[in-house]
């Protein structure tokens, strides 16, 4: 079929089909009225509130933890303290990055170009990434803030073996995971065994996206 | 702009120009419900960007990426949006029962095409359907006019192949 007839018989086709779709005047009114919640608009309240119980989460950390590093070091338990400070420490570069969402998701501007705003789009999603990232890293901590001074001199080898065991594994899974959950691993397969969940799937959709803009991109770039 | 002066554009824009709407819910949504929503979303998208509308690009280049961009972004929110969405009036968009045509055998092919298409690729497929020029879809997809040229080239290449099994 040639090239003039296709579009020829698509536009005829959607001729006919728009000749009996209707949207009703009052539907149009009701829209300039209704205070409605919008795919970007109803994301915002999460990140504000994700945000604000991460401010009190850190600030309570960080005036907890301070007050024991100016008053009362030498008494506190190292493991512990030093634990909750890398936790605290955490916590607080996960709240920059719902930070950068939020500013993100206030620039997205619907009216620009496709590639610009789904790159903002799916990069915005993706960002997500580093949280998880994040979460892992957290993980040997959860194993050592427990510990404390009398494990030096009471412990036998067995619980020191069990012990260490969790704790060296958990730091070298963390660091890994750290590392290696980017964008670019995408298509490896313990990647997608631990993104393989309903729940990313609007992450896993975004990466696909983002690689199609990319895809264009790099012509527009090389044109 | 005056609140009554935008409705009262809003309302125009809607009217004269559902048919990008319906066309580009169309391609994206093969669910007639579904579709419906991102109908909904199109409106409200359009209605909250009203005031940012300039004269810079036609009417159309900005329907399109309005559209465009809600429908791309539209298949990830899904699950989450219908929860979240004031629940408008059910017969807003009655959509019509397609009709059977004469040339049914290549408008299946070109639909099944074009639901193969990924999403960028889908947008640009509508536009060239539509018969826009290389300038008006690079100001719609924000690429540059070779880059359309190139795209395009290799979309209709493929179309080519998949008519000429016939």
């Amino acid at each position: 079929m040639k090239e003039l007839e296709l579009k020829k018989l698509w536009q005829d086709t959607n001729e006919k089909l728009e000749e009996n779709f209707v949207i009703n005047k009052k539907n149009i009114d009701e829209v300039t009225r209704v205070k409605v919640h919008s795919i970007l608009g109803s994301m915002k309240p999460i990140k504000i509130f994700a945000l604000l119980v991460g401010i009190l989460w850190v600030g309570i950390g960080m005036i907890a933890l301070s007050s024991i590093y100016l008053n009362s070091f030498n008494e506190a338990n190292k493991f512990f303290l030093f634990s909750a400070s890398i936790q605290v420490g955490l916590t607080a570069i996960s709240l920059y990055i719902y930070l950068y969402q939020l500013i993100t998701i206030y620039q997205i501007d619907i009216t620009e170009p496709i590639i610009r705003t789904q790159e903002k789009l799916s990069s915005l999603k993706i960002s997500t990434l580093w949280v998880t990232r994040l979460l892992f890293l957290q993980l040997p901590v959860w194993t050592t803030f427990w510990w404390n001074e009398t494990m030096l001199t009471d412990w036998g080898i067995l619980q020191w073996v069990v012990t260490l065991f969790f704790t060296i594994s958990f730091t070298v899974i963390a660091i890994w995971l750290f590392f290696s959950i980017k964008f670019e691993n995408r298509n490896k397969k313990w990647f997608q065994l631990i993104f393989s969940g309903k729940e990313w799937t609007p992450l896993v959709k975004s990466m696909e996206l983002l690689e199609q803009v990319e895809d264009y991109k790099g012509q527009n770039a090389s044109t | 702009m005056h609140r009554k002066k935008q409705q009262q554009f809003f309302q125009e824009i809607i009217e004269q120009h559902k048919g990008i709407l319906f066309k580009v819910a169309r391609t994206y949504c093969p669910d007639e419900e579904e579709r419906q929503d991102l109908i909904q979303e199109m409106m409200i998208q359009i209605w909250q960007s009203v005031h940012k509308y300039n004269d810079q690009y036609k009417i159309t280049t900005w329907l399109y990426r309005i559209s465009l961009n809600v429908a791309i972004s539209f298949y990830r929110k899904s699950s989450t949006r219908a929860k979240k969405h004031t629940v408008l009036n059910e017969q807003m968009a009655e959509m019509p029962t397609e009709e059977k045509s004469e040339n049914e055998q290549h408008l299946n092919l070109l639909n099944q095409f074009i639901g193969e298409l990924k999403e960028i690729d889908k947008a640009l497929m509508i536009l060239y359907l539509e018969d826009k020029s290389h300038i008006e879809i690079a100001e719609i997809l924000g690429i540059s006019v070779s880059n359309v040229g190139t795209k395009m080239g290799r979309i209709k290449n493929k179309l080519k192949t998949r008519f000429s099994q016939l």
